[in-house]
C-alpha cells in the first residue's frame, strides 16, 4: 500500500484506510464472537446463566460491536461528505482522531465506564487473532489518525467556527434538518439558555410558556403520521430536534420523550379509535403525557411488575405503586403498564392503560381520587421533577385498555424501545455538545500563566476529543434513525447508540468540568448542571450494564 | 395590498470573518451564510402586515447566487408567500440591485417595499433609497415603527436626534430598523410548507441590467490588531503620555 501521508496527516486515503481498518475489525470481531459464544453455549444453546457469569465477555463483545459499528458510520459520513463535496479539513481531522483513537482502544482495552476497561484477551481472543486484525492500514490509522498536531488543528478550528457553526464538522443532514436545526437553536438560545441553570438550581418548572413555545414551532407532533396532525416526519428530525433542544437543557429536550413514547405506543399497539382521539392532541401539544411504567421493585426488571389493574364494570381501578415517574403532575395522561391478569405472573398478563388524569401544581399534585405521591429530588435531570406515585382504586374508563385486548402491554412497550433508544442518544449528543460548548468558551477565556488555557495540550486535547466523540455517537445515532426510517430492526443499532452517547456525554461533561478548575465545581457555573444531567443518561432508557447485555444477547443469538 | 421584500444572503453575523490573504476580499469558503437580520425584519414586518389583515401577498426577492435560494425558503418558512430568485455571480452593487427591484416593482406593483436598511456585509445602507429614487415612490428609511392608515403610511424614523414622524403615500418604500420588531422562528410545520411554495427563476439580463460592479476593491485588510498597555509610575507620567504621546489632552 503506499503512504502519501505527511507524519500529521492522512489526507486523501483516509477513507480508504478506514475500510480497510474496518473490514479487519469485522474479521475480529467475528473471533471474538465465536469465542464468547463458547463459552455461553451449553448443550448447543445460549445459557441465560452463563451469559450472566460471564458479563464481562459478554458485555465487552457488546462494546467491541459498538466500536466497529461506530467506526464503520464514520466512513459512510466521510464517503457521503466527500461525494456532496462537504468533507473539508475539521470533518477529516475529526475521522482521522476517531480512528486513532478507537482503533488504539480495541486493541489495548474499551473503557465500558471510567473503571472497567475490557480487553481482547477477556473476549478469549487469542493473542495471534489480534496481531492479525492489526493489518498496515490499522497500524497507520493508530499511529498517524491522532496526532498531536491533528487535534491542535482540530481545535483551532473550533475557536474560529465557535458561534457560527452549529456542529463542529458537518452533521451531514439535508437542508431541511439544517433549518430545523438552526430554528431550535435560535430558539433554544432566547428562551432556554438564559434560563435553564436557574430552573435546575431552583429545582423549577420549565415554564408553561417554553412548552407552548415548543408547541407551536411543532416539536410534539414531528414524527406522529399527517392523517394524526404530525408532520409525519423521520427520526432523524426528532434526532436534530431533541439534540438541540437538550444542547440547552436536557429538561426541555426530554418534554417530546414521553410524547414520542406515547405516540409510538399509541401508533403501534392502539385501535383506531384510540389514534384518533389522543395522537392529534398529543401532536398539538395539547396533552402531555408522561409514562408511568417503573415500580419500586421493578426497574428493568420489568416481568415482575405489580400494579394491578381490576376491570369492574366499565372502568379498570388500579391499585399499586410506581415510581421514578418524570413530569406526572403536569402530565394529561399516563400510559400506565399494569398487570390485569393475575395468573400470569410474566410479561404475559401485562396491559398498557391509556389513563387521563388531570393537570395538577406543586400544592396539589394529584388531584383525582385514588392518586397520590410525593416528589423524588434529584441531582440533576430536574425541570419536570421526578415523582412516585400511588394508586389506590384510581379508574380509567374501561375503552381506554391499549389495543383493546389485555395482555399485550409488554409486547407493546418493546416496540418502543428502538425509538426511544434513538431519541435518548440524541438527548445524550445534546448534553454532550452542550459540555463541549462550555468548555471550549472557558478555556478560551480564562487566562493561566499569561495565556488562555486553551493553549495548553491537556486541556485542547480534552475539547479535540468531545469534539470526536460527539461526532461518533452522532453518526452512530442518524445511522440507527435512517434505519428505522426505512423500517429496518435497529434494536440493535439503537441500544449502541445509546450506550456510546451516555458514555459520551458523561465524559464529555466531567472534561469540560475538568477544565473549569473550581470554577466547574461551584454551583454558579452552568458545567455544574451539565455535570448533573449527563449523569442520568447512563441510567434511564437501559442502563450502560442492560443495554450492554441486551445487546450482547442479540449478537449472541445471531447465527454466526 | 402586495409586500415586497428584498432578502440579500450575506456572512452569519456569527461568523468570525477572516480576510483573504491576498488582501482581495474576505474568505467565504465553507463559512455559514445566512438571511441579513435587517431584511428578517422586514419579512417579520410584512408578515404582521398580512395577519393585520392589511396585506395580502408577501413576495421575497433575493438577488445574488443560487444558494440564495436558502434564503428565500427562510423567508418563505417564516411565512412570505412566493420567491423570486434573480441570479448573479459575484459582487451586486446597490445601484446594480435596486435598478433589478425597479423592474421587480414594475411586474409585481406592490403597494408596499420593505427592505433591510442596510446588509451587514458591505454595509451601504443604499439599496432602498436609490429604489424610491428610480421608482419615484415616497421613502420611509430607518423605520422603528410603521402604520398603514387608509392610502397612507405613517412611519417613524430613528434619526440622530431621537424619533421623527412621517406619513407617506402609498406605494411606498420602507428601511427597517433595528427596533421594527423582533423576527419570529420558522416553526417546524411552516419549514415544511415552505419547501412547496414557489421560486421564480431569472437572471439579470431578465430585468435588462447589467450587474457588473461599477467600483474596484483595491484591497481589504484586517482591524489593526489592539496593542498593549503601559503601566506608568504615576500621576504625573500618564499626564504626559496622554498629552505628549497620545494627543488626547
Amino acid at each position: 500500500m503506499s503512504i502519501a501521508a505527511t507524519a500529521d496527516r492522512i489526507d486523501s486515503n483516509l477513507i480508504t484506510l478506514g475500510r480497510e481498518a474496518v473490514a479487519a475489525l469485522d474479521g475480529l470481531f467475528a473471533v471474538a464472537k465465536g469465542a464468547v459464544r463458547a463459552r455461553v453455549v451449553v448443550d448447543g444453546r445460549i445459557s441465560a446463566a452463563r451469559v450472566d457469569e460471564e458479563q464481562r465477555a459478554t458485555h465487552g463483545l457488546a462494546w467491541l460491536a459498538t466500536y466497529v459499528e461506530a467506526l464503520r458510520e464514520m466512513v459512510d459520513y466521510g464517503e457521503r461528505l466527500t461525494a456532496a463535496g462537504t468533507f473539508g479539513e475539521v470533518e477529516h481531522d475529526i475521522v482521522a482522531i476517531a480512528f486513532g483513537e478507537y482503533l488504539a482502544q480495541v486493541f489495548g482495552g474499551i473503557p465500558m465506564n471510567q473503571g472497567e476497561i475490557v480487553r481482547l484477551a477477556d473476549l478469549g481472543v487469542p493473542a495471534e487473532a489480534a496481531a492479525r486484525a492489526r493489518v498496515p492500514a490499522v497500524e497507520q490509522l493508530i499511529t498517524q489518525g491522532s496526532t498531536p498536531a491533528t487535534r491542535a488543528r482540530l481545535v483551532a478550528a473550533m475557536a474560529r467556527l465557535e458561534g457560527a457553526a452549529s456542529t463542529y464538522g458537518e452533521a451531514g443532514l439535508d437542508e431541511t434538518l439544517d433549518q430545523f436545526r438552526h430554528e431550535m437553536r435560535k430558539l433554544a438560545l432566547d428562551a432556554v439558555v438564559p434560563h435553564a441553570h436557574e430552573w435546575h438550581l431552583k429545582n423549577e418548572y420549565i415554564p408553561m410558556a417554553v412548552v407552548e413555545q415548543m408547541a407551536e414551532m411543532g416539536v410534539f407532533g414531528l414524527t406522529i403520521p399527517e392523517e394524526y396532525g404530525g408532520l409525519g416526519l423521520g427520526k432523524e428530525s426528532m434526532c436534530v430536534v431533541s439534540e438541540e433542544l437538550s444542547r440547552a437543557y436536557i429538561g426541555v429536550g426530554s418534554l417530546g420523550t414521553r410524547s414520542e413514547i406515547a405516540a409510538e405506543l399509541i401508533l403501534g399497539g392502539g385501535t383506531e379509535a384510540q389514534k384518533a382521539e389522543w395522537l392529534p392532541r398529543i401532536a398539538s401539544g395539547e396533552v402531555l403525557p408522561t409514562a408511568v411504567f417503573t415500580e419500586p421493585n421493578t426497574g428493568s426488571d420489568l416481568a415482575s411488575l405489580k400494579t394491578r389493574a381490576v376491570k369492574q364494570g366499565d372502568a379498570w381501578v388500579v391499585t399499586g405503586n410506581k415510581t421514578w415517574i418524570t413530569h406526572p403532575v403536569r402530565a394529561d395522561l399516563m400510559t400506565l403498564l399494569v398487570r390485569t391478569d393475575p395468573d400470569q405472573p410474566g410479561y404475559k398478563g401485562l396491559s398498557m392503560l391509556l389513563a387521563p388524569k388531570p393537570r395538577g401544581s406543586d400544592a396539589e399534585p394529584f388531584p383525582a381520587a385514588g392518586m397520590s405521591g410525593g416528589e423524588i429530588e434529584v441531582l440533576g435531570y430536574r425541570g419536570m421533577k421526578e415523582y412516585e406515585i400511588a394508586f389506590d382504586g384510581f379508574t380509567v374508563p374501561a375503552d381506554n385498555l391499549l389495543g383493546g385486548v389485555e395482555g399485550q402491554g409488554f409486547k407493546q412497550l418493546m416496540q418502543t424501545f428502538e425509538s426511544a433508544r434513538i431519541q435518548t442518544a440524541a438527548r445524550a449528543i445534546g448534553v454532550a455538545q452542550s459540555a463541549l460548548d462550555l468548555g471550549l468558551r472557558y478555556a478560551q477565556e480564562r487566562i493561566q500563566f499569561g495565556k488562555p488555557l486553551i493553549a495548553f495540550p491537556r486541556v485542547s486535547d480534552k475539547l479535540a476529543l468531545m469534539a470526536v466523540e460527539v461526532m461518533v455517537a452522532r453518526q452512530l445515532t442518524y445511522f440507527a434513525a435512517r434505519q428505522k426510517d426505512q423500517g429496518k430492526r435497529c434494536d440493535l443499532e439503537a441500544g449502541m447508540a445509546k450506550l456510546l452517547g451516555a458514555r459520551v456525554a458523561w465524559t464529555a461533561a466531567d472534561n469540560a468540568l475538568q477544565i473549569h478548575g473550581g470554577n466547574g465545581f461551584a454551583l454558579e457555573y452552568p458545567i455544574s448542571r451539565v455535570l448533573c444531567d449527563a449523569r442520568i443518561l447512563n441510567i434511564f432508557e437501559g442502563a450502560a450494564e442492560i443495554q450492554a447485555q441486551v445487546i450482547a444477547r442479540r449478537l449472541l443469538d445471531e447465527p454466526s | 395590498m402586495k409586500i415586497l421584500v428584498p432578502v440579500k444572503r450575506v456572512v452569519d453575523y456569527n461568523v468570525k470573518i477572516r480576510v483573504k490573504p491576498d488582501g482581495s476580499g474576505v474568505d467565504l469558503a465553507n463559512v455559514k451564510m445566512s438571511m441579513n437580520p435587517f431584511d428578517e425584519i422586514a419579512v417579520e414586518e410584512a408578515i404582521r402586515l398580512k395577519e393585520k389583515g392589511v396585506a395580502t401577498e408577501i413576495v421575497v426577492v433575493s438577488i445574488g447566487p443560487a444558494q440564495a435560494a436558502e434564503t428565500l425558503r427562510t423567508a418563505l418558512a417564516m411565512g412570505a408567500d412566493r420567491g423570486l430568485l434573480v441570479k448573479v455571480e459575484g459582487a451586486v452593487e446597490p445601484l446594480a440591485v435596486a435598478k433589478i427591484l425597479k423592474g421587480v416593482v414594475e411586474a409585481e406593483k406592490p403597494g408596499l417595499v420593505i427592505l433591510g436598511k442596510q446588509a451587514i456585509d458591505d454595509d451601504c445602507a443604499q439599496t432602498g433609497q436609490m429604489l424610491a429614487a428610480l421608482t419615484g415612490y415616497a421613502q420611509g428609511t430607518f423605520a422603528s415603527k410603521i402604520a398603514v392608515e387608509g392610502e397612507t403610511l405613517a412611519v417613524t424614523r430613528e434619526v440622530d436626534g431621537g424619533l421623527q414622524s412621517v406619513v407617506l403615500t402609498l406605494p411606498a418604500i420602507v428601511t427597517t430598523d433595528l427596533r421594527l420588531n423582533e423576527p419570529r422562528y420558522a416553526s417546524l410545520p411552516n419549514i415544511m410548507k415552505a419547501k412547496k411554495k414557489p421560486i421564480a427563476e431569472s437572471v439579470a439580463a431578465d430585468w435588462g441590467v447589467d450587474p457588473a460592479p461599477r467600483l474596484e476593491v483595491l484591497t481589504t485588510r484586517e482591524p489593526p490588531v489592539r496593542k498593549a498597555g503601559v503601566k506608568v509610575a504615576s500621576v504625573a507620567d500618564l499626564v504626559s503620555k496622554l498629552k505628549n504621546e497620545a494627543g488626547v489632552i
